[in-house]
């Protein structure tokens, strides 16, 4: 067959002896979560996934995916499977009602990172962190600063080193967003060559 | 981009009366309500069946309709043009991305939707089967293909399922910029040379019939979508969209003096709707169903990159991380 496209004519598809298989269901990368920061004092809010090899590789393609196009000052990565989720609640119900003051208390203590969810179909924010041995014994910790408060409807909890932050000396990767132009409706007017365009026909 | 309007299935309703009745009385009176439907809440196993459906083919769309444009980034006139066009595309491929993960939240996995693309198992919009033979035509896709897509996109984004809805938001707001170069393109054609009038003129006819196409078969002819439209699953009818792209554009295309292939296209003044000759529906169901000018290249070239991709996908796989179904 031959393409109205050269490139994929030096794909020589007609040599091409495929043989595809279906993939295995673990023929797969791993699943992170992205969070992004617009502008420097604003919380971090969650945007989506990639599927990536490592958290590396996460980063890398999240900046690409997600902060192609806006403003953005930070973003970090953390794998789905090692995010904490409680239940969801609704109406004036906060998912604080729920946590228990009971909690295992073995272990050494981390720091561990919150995420809330405060209105149906919008994402999650991030709003600090606290100091614990457990999930659950950080969010009974975080209970009384909450459960007063507006209500909470779902919750994630992250170990704050299973995260992949943005580094100071990494911020200049968005040092050259503002100068891409061509991403930018405003830099497509043509308002005026219609106009002339009309004169030109009338007269 | 995406074309919408194709997409459902009549087969796939049944089962209805096996939901738990309780269940599915408060899920539509949350629909009702106008919130939002979240992976983690009750859903009818149908709701879920379409939604997938859906938001498969429209990731599949963007993939797709990233070829015909993609086709001239190496030849795009210009400096500027080529930024642009790299750009949009590399926009239309990340569209993709957002929308397999909105479909995964629903237990499909991205690989599995891309098995099925390159088996020709799940469809894509119908308008990418056809070719771009000259720069007039990615001008027309840029443009006009773009104006349709965010038509269908912007009905959908007020949808009920959350995840689908957040990524249309996104999708929305990032075309904005297509939409303006495409036109930018076309002004450029149209207020050129006469070679270049002419050639933007070919490019309307050529792509006319498959542009009406691309909502999608008449409401009449349409089969089961009063469930859809009560869940929210579908937004508004396919000639709803096509009469609202109408409405927009012919009178744009018509300002920069050229003509449109259907001598009864007028907009009624009593009805306030469009007058229109019905496209050839034959022909838009033997291009769906595999045989169209391109279908072979556009599949075959995804092939092509997913058994040549192969090794570099082994090489990085690790047992370290683990595929798992996205949260939100």
């Amino acid at each position: 067959m031959e393409s109205l496209d050269p490139r994929v004519n030096r794909l020589d598809l007609k040599g091409f002896q495929g043989n595809l298989t279906r993939k295995a269901p673990l023929d797969q990368f791993g699943t992170f979560e992205v969070f992004i920061q617009m502008k420097e004092g604003k919380p971090y809010q969650h945007e989506g996934i990639v599927h990536a090899p490592n958290e590396e590789m996460a980063f890398i393609f999240a900046k690409e995916q997600f902060s192609r196009r806006s403003t953005c000052s930070g973003l970090f990565v953390v794998e789905t499977r090692n995010v904490f989720v409680t239940d969801f609640t609704e109406g004036e119900d906060t998912i604080y009602n729920y946590i228990s003051d009971e909690f295992p208390k073995e272990g050494d203590k981390e720091e561990y990172e919150f995420f809330h969810l405060m209105k149906r179909g919008k994402q999650h924010q991030h709003v600090g962190s606290v100091e614990a041995r457990t999930p659950q014994e950080a969010l009974a910790l975080a209970k009384p600063a909450f459960i007063n408060e507006k209500p909470v409807f779902n919750a994630w909890v992250v170990k704050t080193s299973d995260i992949l932050f943005t580094s100071e000396e990494d911020k200049h990767i968005w040092d050259t967003l503002p100068e891409k132009k061509f991403r930018d409706a405003s830099d497509y007017k043509a308002s005026d060559k219609i106009k002339a365009f009309k004169e030109r026909n009338a007269g | 981009m995406y074309g919408g309007g194709n997409t459902f299935e009549s087969a796939k309703f049944e089962g209805l009366e096996n939901e738990d009745p309780q269940k599915l009385a408060e899920f539509e009176a949350r629909i009702e309500r106008g919130e939002k439907i979240e992976p983690n809440d009750w859903m009818p196993q149908m709701y879920k069946k379409q939604l997938i459906r859906m938001i498969e083919q429209h990731a599949h769309s963007e993939i797709i309709g990233a070829l015909p444009e993609g086709t001239w980034i190496t030849r795009a006139p210009g400096f500027k043009r080529k930024l642009a066009l790299m750009a949009k595309v590399q926009d239309e491929v990340g569209h993709a991305q957002l929308l397999y993960s909105a479909a995964e939240t629903l237990g499909k996995s991205r690989e599995q939707m891309i098995d099925d693309l390159i088996e020709g198992k799940s469809k894509y919009s119908n308008i990418f089967n056809y070719p771009a033979f000259t720069w007039a035509d990615s001008c027309f896709i840029s443009w006009l293909v773009d104006a349709g897509a965010i038509v269908n996109q912007l009905a959908n984004a007020r949808g009920s399922y959350g995840p689908y809805c957040r990524a249309l938001d996104r999708i929305c707001a990032e075309e904005s910029f297509h939409l303006k170069y495409g036109h930018h393109c076309v002004i450029h054609m149209a207020t050129g040379t006469p070679k270049q009038r002419q050639m933007m003129q070919e490019a309307i006819d050529r792509w006319w019939g498959p542009m009406m196409h691309f909502f999608g078969p008449p409401d009449k002819v349409s089969v089961h979508t009063e469930v859809l439209m009560k869940w929210k699953v579908k937004m508004a009818s396919n000639d709803e969209c096509r009469n609202q792209f109408l409405d927009m554009y012919v009178p744009k295309i018509w300002e920069l003096g050229f003509t449109i292939p259907d001598p009864n296209l007028k907009k009624n003044p009593e009805t306030k709707k469009w007058e229109y000759t019905e496209p050839d529906w034959d022909e838009f169901k033997r291009v769906i169903n595999g045989d169209g000018p391109c279908n072979a290249e556009r599949l075959a070239v995804r092939r092509v990159a997913e058994e040549r991709g192969k090794w570099v996908r082994q090489a990085l796989l690790t047992p370290k991380t683990k595929y798992v179904t996205p949260l939100a």
